[in-house]
């Protein structure tokens, strides 16, 4: 006998136990995503960004400079601990783990948005009105990309993956040089302050690859919600997104900075 | 010159939260060549381990 027929001959339980809400909790952690549930995550990790870059915005001093920087340590090891870390020839050092995103997404929006909330303030006392300028290209980058992306207009493949995410490490790889050159003299590379052409040059590169990364962002989220992938991959798209618009910001930011600098 | 701007970012920002409920045309996802990121990014695993806990009744 089948365990088909073995299953049509002698039943399925009527154990109420097995049949009522015993499986419930199986059913809701079975839960798959959806682009839907993803924008709203994302709506909700920006709200929380904006809401912790205003309290730093209006709250400045050294108890906040001391905020903003813990928000950026703990921002910096909730986006490790779910990215994970890669390095060329080596691979994966810690594995991704995109579990972790509904915890980690919260905590690294809040945290990040007390740094943003520091950086733009000091902006905008030097060069006023250039913090709604750089949120706006955000927005209109971030638009424009998405809609080149759902049109097929922009359509990633292996390889453009790979160049970017080389372009991406050589990037943040060059980052942190600057930051324990700066340790050690007090100033970091010219090429990121330098404000004639080479710098602005260099800064426009960087806002094309942070931009490009955008376009990952879209298709991990429209690729796990074809996949139907667990409910907890709309927190993971949605943290890589607004990370990619920190990220986008903070570049943007400095471009104008330097063009309005000249 | 900044009000033009302000405006320029509410409704990028609009479309931003509304183009990204949408699905990606075919022209996007039907092509061979895109990027397989569940090999990068472990969201499967979990199901494979349940599903692998599971009793089969499918027919052989």
């Amino acid at each position: 006998m089948s365990k088909h027929q073995a299953l049509d001959t002698f039943g399925r339980s009527g154990n109420p136990i097995i049949r009522s809400s015993a499986f419930q909790e199986t059913t809701t952690s079975g839960e798959r995503m959806s682009l839907e549930g993803a924008v709203n995550k994302t709506g909700i990790l920006l709200f929380l960004t904006v809401l912790s870059a205003a309290i730093s915005w209006n709250f400045q001093g050294p108890l906040m400079s001391l905020i903003s920087s813990i928000g950026v340590l703990t921002g910096v090891i909730a986006a490790i601990s779910t990215f994970g870390f890669y390095f060329f020839f080596i691979g994966w050092i810690i594995n991704p783990r995109p579990h972790l995103a509904p915890k980690a997404g919260p905590i690294y929006a809040i945290g990040m948005g007390f740094m943003i909330g520091v950086i733009s303030q000091q902006a905008e006392a030097l060069f006023p009105g250039i913090v709604i300028q750089a949120v706006s290209l955000t927005f209109f980058v971030a638009a424009s990309l998405l809609f080149a992306y759902k049109t097929g207009i922009i359509r990633p493949t292996q390889n453009f993956v790979l160049i970017l995410f080389a372009a991406t490490l050589g990037i943040f790889l060059t980052y942190f040089f600057s930051f324990i050159f700066s340790l050690f003299t007090g100033s970091s590379f010219s090429i990121f302050t330098d404000t004639g052409w080479m710098g602005i040059g260099i800064s426009l590169l960087v806002v094309a690859i942070a931009a490009l990364n955008l376009v990952l962002d879209f298709d991990i989220i429209e690729q796990a919600n074809e996949q139907g992938a667990p409910k907890y991959m709309e927190w993971f798209g949605a943290m890589a997104l607004v990370a990619t618009l920190i990220w986008l910001y903070i570049e943007i930011l400095r471009l104008l900075m330097k063009l309005r600098s000249r | 010159m900044n009000t033009f701007i302000a405006v320029l970012g509410i409704l990028s920002a609009l479309l931003f939260f509304y183009l990204l409920r949408f699905k990606a045309s075919k022209k996007q996802t039907d092509r061979s060549n895109r990027p397989k990121w569940s090999k990068y990014i472990p969201y499967g695993d979990e199901e494979k381990k349940d599903k692998s806990d599971d009793a089969d009744f499918s027919d052989k």
